[in-house]
């Protein structure tokens, strides 16, 4: 059921009537039908997926919730946290083990089949919906237990709940539970404020997803389909499309996520901020998808930088290289992993992997190269604080993250790295002037809108990053102008968002990892 | 001065607004109405509804005007072709077509219900082919496929519900194309409101002939690579079952049952296998009585064939010629087998026919002025006109008149061996005073086509202006009588001479520039009636001037009664049995000076 079908909004419709008028205490289980019945729209195969994923996860987090109350002497301690971790390890390896056969299986058998000539039998499985999300989310649980943050839940439907949560099913935010779990299972109020954000919130997203980003899409699959057609220029061009396509579709998705979370009085987690206003890579993923960065930070990242054999890692290096690039060595290694796995999280393809090693590498020989630069710029004579450094910055980060955008969308790294060389090679730069931006499957009038709507999400996101709370600020206006920001957006998304050329399509892309 | 808004307030505030803007998409789409779901109370245009939904629209039609009519077709797309006007006369009945493309048996069985309990039923022709068991209940689109609530008996609030909130760009489209309705048929409106018919108008008076020129056109060359498919008639049990309900429901209800099988181009039907071919017709004869026109020598040409799978209305005339015994119609032999209930028909079968046994090759020569000389390309010279009259005789050549090409394509009647055509253009009064006795001396039957505003004169219409004499009204009556001489129509004043004209230019039939589309209608009507005023009866037979026909020209000309064109084109004609647009937009060969009986015997020997 996509956040774009009528379905949902009836769906949605039904479950807030039924939220606010029957009694409190039933709230949460109309949130619980609901989700299981967006879930069950997309068939009965996928719930299987997703019960699995509940049941392991929630008696792990019992078991590990049992043994955390148990009494520690220093003998059973370590035994006992052998077992703890043992628990742990089986539960991930059960559901981690399970995406992988479902997303990873048919690829890794290709390339087995390559290197060692056998023929790996293929699954051919279908990536259940937002299998990869909630069972991030879950496994975030199960950790947290281990590490006795909270008490498990104990009433396996309220865990059910947190688990699929509908409006977040498709593509995040993911969430934690400490943070969400108990906001789904407590009463709300009717709160007109909330409900009012929401539909504000939603609304934005909706106009980001179906005005901008199915828009910039036809240009961006006409050009990634034959790229061969295309000079530099223009694939410069539909790469920058693709960057506009990716952020108004998964933080437009996100919007709307949020929003409709929101009319049920449920914050969850922000997953963006501004990314565009990022000064370095490191900001970028602090920004961006935020929630799968801290997920990797904090169930990656710190357990791997702070285990035993990184500890021993850390010792050699500040014994054996010294100075600075022995102090950051692991710490390195463990970004690099980090970025390596994020990449590997969106999909089993090499260009994924190059993604990873890309953001690696570049987050890592930044870490090692922050001394020299410091020295470089007391030499230059650049204030820290200089507006030239904070838009070179900008710009620079935006180049980075541009070039990384050509091998994730390209069908295959060689392609990628094709176009890449093609845009500094061969840039072509008449076809800027031969109307071939208007033979891309957009006219005009659709080229223009793209351009209004991402001028406008620039404007309120700047005023957003220089702290202005737009919605905020809107209702001190007088109310005609308050009622103005109703209806045009409605018209907005009606004219050119619903009743649009059939040739857009409105699939979210996040919805493939 | 500023006001807050209360969240509260703001949230009646959206509410409201997008109710309002839901109200207005409502009521949008209920006033443009293009699926005819709500009557089209504004705009009554049903062929335009009907093309978008037939099932829906056609149900919605009859709900407002059934008392018009007593007996139902009802089919899938084929049966269009069963004209009204025949059934009308030979069932003597008032029939509607319920023709539904892509209908299955369930449409049909549905509708025939619907429409058997709630209005006057006499006669239900039910149009049923092989590939009605391929497919059953299938609904391709809820928009355009779905059936009426009333006879599917589905929720009328859903139904209703989504008609009111259809993207309303459909029904701006409908609003778009209302101001801009051109008058021939269009894709977007294919149905004849009253008859419930395809709108043919267009396509019965295309011009077809010779069969490699017809392959020839882009609309028919997938005949010569006619498509391959895989077929399976995995639902002939549920198709007839349905049909045996109909066959119930009728004769619960007193209603004529009429089942008949259409004709299917032979390809088409060669696309099942002979086992299937033989379970369709054999069960088909399990549940009732019926007409099968599948397979015979009309199957194999394809000019019979509006496109690869449906049959021309000219096809449809003769079978139901052939269904009453009507044996003034033209029909091949071989159509149709009548099939008893309880027999076992088994596959259809059919031998491919000579070409030859139902078509005929006529050229037709045309002349304009005589005179003792010969000079420029319009006037000949008695000699040599002699000399033609002389030269055709003795090559076997037996002249016929338009009457006989029409007697052999309507009724079948032969044409002798080698005949031709002679015509003249612009009624010169040498025609008269030296063609005639020359046609005479030869026993030459000759048609005359007479411009009307100059006939008996030789000035300009009122100009003064000298021009050619042309023959009176007295001396046509008198080539007439004779028995030789047909006088026909070369336009009243569609005719008209660069230099002599006062106002602007017609050339030939064609419109003047910036003439509407409406007054060049009633232009072109006027012209005609005028015509058969002057002439004192309807000419069937009208020769373009300058050669230039349109396809408005011919359905506004066929719809004033003219049922055969000539042009200049020089070519021979091919005329087929049964097919009445063999005898439209006909060639013809040039007659000048230069050409010597021998270059003519050479010329028609082709």
């Amino acid at each position: 059921m996509a956040f774009t079908s009528p379905e949902f909004l009836i769906l949605v419709l039904a479950a807030l009537l039924a939220y606010y008028l029957l009694p409190k205490r039933v709230q949460w289980v109309i949130l619980l039908l609901a989700s299981c019945a967006f879930y069950l729209a997309g068939g009965i195969g996928a719930m299987v997926y997703l019960l699995y994923t509940t049941v392991t996860t929630y008696i792990a987090g019992r078991w590990l919730g049992a043994l955390n109350q148990k009494r520690q002497g220093s003998q059973a301690g370590a035994k006992l946290k052998r077992r703890k971790k043992a628990i742990v390890a089986v539960t991930a390896a059960a559901n981690f083990g399970l995406l992988f056969m479902v997303k990873y299986w048919d690829a890794t058998a290709q390339a087995m089949d390559n290197l060692t000539g056998l023929a790996l039998p293929r699954l051919d499985l279908l990536l259940p919906l937002g299998l990869s999300f909630y069972m991030f989310q879950s496994m975030g649980y199960v950790i947290d237990c281990y590490r006795g943050k909270y008490p498990p839940q104990r009433n396996i439907a309220k865990y059910a709940l947190f688990v699929s949560f509908f409006p977040q099913m498709v593509q995040g935010p993911i969430s934690r539970f400490n943070q969400l779990g108990p906001q789904l299972t407590q009463p709300h109020p009717f709160c007109a404020d909330q409900v009012k954000y929401g539909i504000q919130l939603a609304m934005w997203g909706y106009l980001k997803k179906l005005v901008i980003a199915d828009r910039a899409a036809v240009v961006v699959n006409t050009v990634f389909q034959t790229p061969e057609n295309y000079g530099g220029a223009m694939t410069a061009i539909a790469v920058g499309f693709y960057c506009v396509q990716l952020y108004c579709d998964f933080s437009g998705g996100i919007d709307i996520t949020r929003g409709v979370a929101q009319l049920f009085g449920i914050d969850l987690a922000e997953n963006f901020r501004r990314p565009v206003f990022a000064v370095s890579l490191t900001d970028y993923w602090r920004r961006w998808h935020i929630t799968l960065g801290s997920w990797m930070k904090d169930y990656v990242f710190y357990p791997i930088s702070l285990s035993k054999p990184f500890a021993r890692l850390g010792k050699f290096t500040r014994r054996r290289i010294g100075g600075r690039l022995g102090k950051i060595i692991p710490t390195s290694l463990a970004t690099f992993l980090v970025y390596f796995i994020i990449g590997i999280w969106h999909g089993a393809n090499f260009r994924y992997i190059a993604f990873g090693l890309w953001n690696g590498v570049l987050i890592t020989g930044a870490l090692l190269l922050a001394g020299p630069f410091v020295r470089l710029r007391t030499r230059l004579h650049i204030a820290e604080n200089s507006k030239w450094l904070h838009g070179f910055r900008l710009v620079r980060t935006m180049l980075l993250v541009f070039i990384g955008r050509y091998i994730t969308r390209a069908p295959r790294l060689l392609v990628a790295l094709d176009m890449l060389y093609t845009t500094v090679a061969s840039p072509c730069l008449y076809q800027l002037r031969d109307g071939t931006l208007l033979r891309l499957g957009l006219q005009a009038t659709d080229l223009a809108v793209i351009a209004v709507g991402v001028a406008a999400v620039l404007v309120v996101e700047f005023l957003q990053e220089r702290g202005m709370q737009v919605r905020k600020s809107l209702e001190k206006r007088n109310p005609f102008l308050q009622w103005l920001c109703i209806l045009l957006p409605l018209l907005i998304l009606l004219f050119l968002g619903i009743l649009r050329d059939a040739a857009i399509s409105s699939e979210f892309i996040y919805k493939q990892f | 001065m500023k006001h807050s808004m209360s969240s509260k307030g703001w949230l009646l505030a959206f509410a409201g607004t997008v109710l309002l803007l839901v109200l207005l998409i409502m009521g949008f789409n209920f006033w443009t109405d293009p699926f005819g779901a709500f009557g089209d109370r504004f705009f009554q245009w049903w062929s335009y509804d009907e093309t978008m939904n037939p099932r829906v629209a056609k149900l919605s039609y009859l709900e407002q005007n059934h008392e018009q009519y007593d007996s139902y077709v009802i089919g899938a797309s084929h049966s269009s072709s069963y004209p009204t006007e025949a059934l009308n006369t030979y069932f003597d009945a008032k029939f509607y077509n319920l023709i539904m493309y892509g209908a299955d048996m369930k449409d049909v069985e549905l509708t025939s219900q619907y429409v058997i309990e709630h209005y006057t039923v006499k006669n239900l022709v039910v149009s049923v082919y092989i590939h009605n068991a391929e497919t059953y209940d299938t609904e391709a689109n809820p928009l355009t496929y779905n059936l009426h609530y009333k006879v599917d008996g589905s929720s009328p609030l859903l139904f209703y519900a989504k008609y009111l909130l259809a993207d309303p760009r459909i029904g701006l489209e409908k609003l778009q194309r209302s101001r801009t309705d051109p008058y021939l048929q269009q894709s977007y409106r294919v149905f004849d409101p009253e008859t419930g018919a395809y709108d043919k108008s267009s396509r019965d008076v295309e011009p077809i002939g010779d069969l490699s020129a017809y392959l020839a056109r882009a609309e028919y060359a997938a005949f010569t690579d006619y498509p391959t498919a895989s077929t399976s008639i995995a639902y002939l049990e549920q198709c007839m079952e349905s049909l045996a309900r109909i066959k119930q429901m009728c004769q619960e209800a007193g209603v004529n049952l009429v089942v008949v099988c259409p004709p299917m181009y032979y390809a088409h039907l060669a696309q099942y296998s002979p086992q299937d071919q033989a379970a369709f017709y054999n069960a088909l004869a399990e549940v009732t009585d019926y007409w099968d026109f599948t397979l015979s020598s009309v199957s194999y040409d394809p000019r019979y064939f509006y496109d690869t799978t449906h049959f021309r209305n000219c096809v449809g005339e003769m079978l139901l010629a052939k269904m009453f015994d009507d044996t003034s119609v033209y029909a091949p032999a071989d159509l149709g087998r009548y099939v008893a209930q309880g027999q076992t028909p088994g596959q259809p079968q059919a031998e491919v026919p000579d070409v030859a046994d139902y078509t005929a090759s006529v050229p037709i020569l045309v002349y304009h002025n005589l005179a003792e000389t010969g000079e420029g390309s319009d006037t000949m010279s008695v000699e040599r006109f002699t000399q033609h009259m002389a030269a055709l005789q003795e090559a076997g050549y037996a002249s016929v008149t338009f009457d006989d090409l029409r007697r052999y394509v309507e009724q079948g009647t032969p044409l002798p061996e080698k005949p031709v055509v002679i015509t003249f253009d612009d009624g010169y009064e040498s025609n008269y005073t030296l063609a005639y006795p020359i046609l005479q001396q030869y026993n030459m039957k000759a048609t005359f086509f007479v411009i009307g505003v100059s006939v008996g004169k030789d000035t300009y219409k009122d100009t003064g202006q000298p021009i050619l004499p042309h023959f009176s009204l007295e001396q046509a009556q008198e080539m007439v009588a004779s028995g030789l001489i047909t006088i026909q129509s070369h336009g009243y004043d569609i005719h008209q001479a660069a230099g002599l004209e006062e106002g602007p230019v017609r050339q030939g039939i064609l419109p003047l520039e910036g003439e509407t589309e409406e007054d060049y209608i009633r232009y072109l009507r006027q012209d005609c009636q005028k015509m058969d005023e002057l002439l004192g009866y309807t000419p069937g037979i009208l020769a373009y001037p300058g050669g230039n026909a349109t396809e408005l020209s011919e359905v506004i000309l066929s719809e004033m009664g003219i049922w055969c064109t000539l042009t200049i084109v020089e070519k021979n004609n091919t005329i087929i049995q049964g097919m009445p647009q063999s005898l439209r937009q006909l060639g013809r060969y040039y007659m000048k000076e230069s050409i010597t009986a021998g270059d003519l015997i050479y010329l028609l020997a082709g």
